[in-house]
Parts: structure tokens; C-alpha cells; sequence
């Protein structure tokens, strides 16, 4: 029995990471075209459950992506220099639609695990039934 | 059959083996995206049982025996796997631990199913419906 709560809580910290990361993805996609906006990306980590062995997951702090700043040629922008350039910023859309895709496949197959374990555990309960 | 009921304890081992590899499958599908983890495995119940019966293999009958196979004690290490990693490091592949997942809902199905119907049996011959 305690195996399915092991399983349900593997899912549900997974359900929560991979939910922490799509947010993270859709604020980079709204500051597409924020001035001087870096993308965030958040790691996962794995916390061992000290009571019962089992890994499960989490975010851990976010990071700023260091690359460089796209630069915009407008000459009318109120940020652009001498040059008539100003700092966009360093999201890739193409980047970001992959990494939300991904985040809802894994997302989706941690659903499909946890209403899998709770069939199972509802099944074994209706052993008692009768 | 009546003495041993040898048929409830396969069928809870069958069971227990099910809840503890869907222990394992959760827990590698919810690290399919964490860096460095590589996924866990337990044996298959046909393979562990297999190895648990070999002809003339010593059994233990009672607690205090110490070498021997129980029936209990099952060899349910857990085995690491340590090919195929992403750059990341990870071993974990959604779509196999998906097909492993529905492999261990069907053995857990069929263990409930095996002990309900000997619980008929014993209810049978009880004389209770």
C-alpha cells in the first residue's frame, strides 16, 4: 500500500515541477519583445524521500540565460543608441514552443501514471467490498 | 489445497511485485527530465519466480532456517540501468517506461483477479455465496 503512496508522490512532485517549468516557458514567451529580458530556465533536481526511498522532483532556483542580447535595428525606438540599435531580448520563440511541448508530454504521461495508480489501489480495495 | 494456500500467497506476491514496480515506473517517468537520473528496474515476476523454484534449490520451511528461499524472499533488488544516456545524462525513455506501466497494471489486474476467484472457491465451499 505504501508503494502506491511512493508512486503518487513521484507523480504529483513531477505534476508540480513540470507545471513550475510551462509557467517559466510562457513568461519567456510573453517577454518576447520585452526590451533587455533574459529567458529563464529552472533545473530539475531529484530530493530523496528520506522515509521511503523513493526520488522525487524538484525545481530548483532559476537562472538567467547569459547569452547575448538580440540587437534591434530601429532608429525610432526611445532606447536606440548612436547607432540606431537598442537590446531586445535573448528568447527564442522556436526554443521555447519545444520546451513547452515537452514539458506537456512528460506532463501528460505523469497524469496517465498517477490515475494508473489510483485504478490500481481502488481495485485492490474492492477486495474488501461484498 | 486447503492446508497451504499456496495459491493467495503467489497471487499477493504477484501483487506486491505489481505495486512495486509501479513504484519504480512513476518514479522514472517523473524524472524523464531530470538531469544525471538514470532509470530503476526491478526483474519480472515470471523471472523472479522463476529463480526463486529452481529444482533442488534448499527451502526454508520455517523463520529460523536461515540459507534458503522462502517464497518470501524474492530477489526484488532494484537494478540501475546505465545505458543509452541523453546528453544530459538521463536514461529514463517515457515511451518504454509507458509500455512497462501498462505491462504492471495488467499483472496487478490479473493477481486481484486470481485471488477473488479463489476466494470464491473457499466461499463456495463454505457454502456462502
Amino acid at each position: 500500500m505504501s508503494e502506491f503512496s511512493n508512486a503518487l508522490s513521484a507523480s504529483s512532485s513531477a505534476l508540480k515541477a513540470q507545471a513550475t517549468r510551462l509557467r517559466h516557458v510562457s513568461e519567456n514567451i510573453s517577454n518576447a519583445d520585452t526590451p533587455g529580458y533574459r529567458r529563464k530556465t529552472v533545473p530539475f533536481e531529484t530530493v530523496r524521500d528520506m522515509n521511503s526511498d523513493i526520488e522525487n522532483v524538484k525545481t530548483g532556483r532559476v537562472h538567467l540565460d547569459r547569452t547575448d542580447l538580440a540587437q534591434i535595428y530601429d532608429p525610432s525606438h526611445p532606447l536606440a543608441d548612436g547607432s540606431g540599435h537598442y537590446e531586445g531580448s535573448n528568447v527564442d520563440l522556436m526554443i521555447e514552443i519545444a520546451d513547452a511541448r515537452e514539458a506537456q508530454r512528460s506532463y501528460e504521461a505523469n497524469i496517465k501514471m498517477f490515475d494508473q495508480t489510483r485504478q490500481m489501489s481502488a481495485s485492490l480495495m474492492e477486495l474488501l467490498r461484498r | 489445497m486447503f492446508t497451504e494456500l499456496n495459491v493467495f500467497k503467489l497471487a499477493n506476491a504477484m501483487a506486491t511485485h505489481a505495486g512495486t514496480r509501479q513504484a519504480l515506473v512513476s518514479q522514472n517517468i517523473a524524472n524523464a527530465d531530470t538531469p544525471g537520473y538514470h532509470a530503476k528496474d526491478i526483474k519480472p515476476f515470471s523471472e523472479v519466480f522463476d529463480d526463486n523454484t529452481r529444482p533442488g534449490d534448499m527451502r526454508s520451511s520455517r523463520s529460523k532456517h536461515l540459507n534458503g528461499s522462502s517464497g518470501q524472499g524474492l530477489d526484488w533488488a532494484v537494478s540501475t540501468s546505465e545505458d543509452g544516456s541523453d546528453p544530459n545524462n538521463n536514461s529514463v525513455s517515457i515511451e518504454s517506461e509507458i509500455l512497462k506501466g501498462v505491462e504492471v497494471k495488467r499483472q496487478h489486474d490479473k493477481a486481484l483477479a486470481i485471488y477473488k476467484s479463489s476466494m470464491n472457491i473457499l466461499r463456495t465451499s463454505l457454502g456462502r455465496s
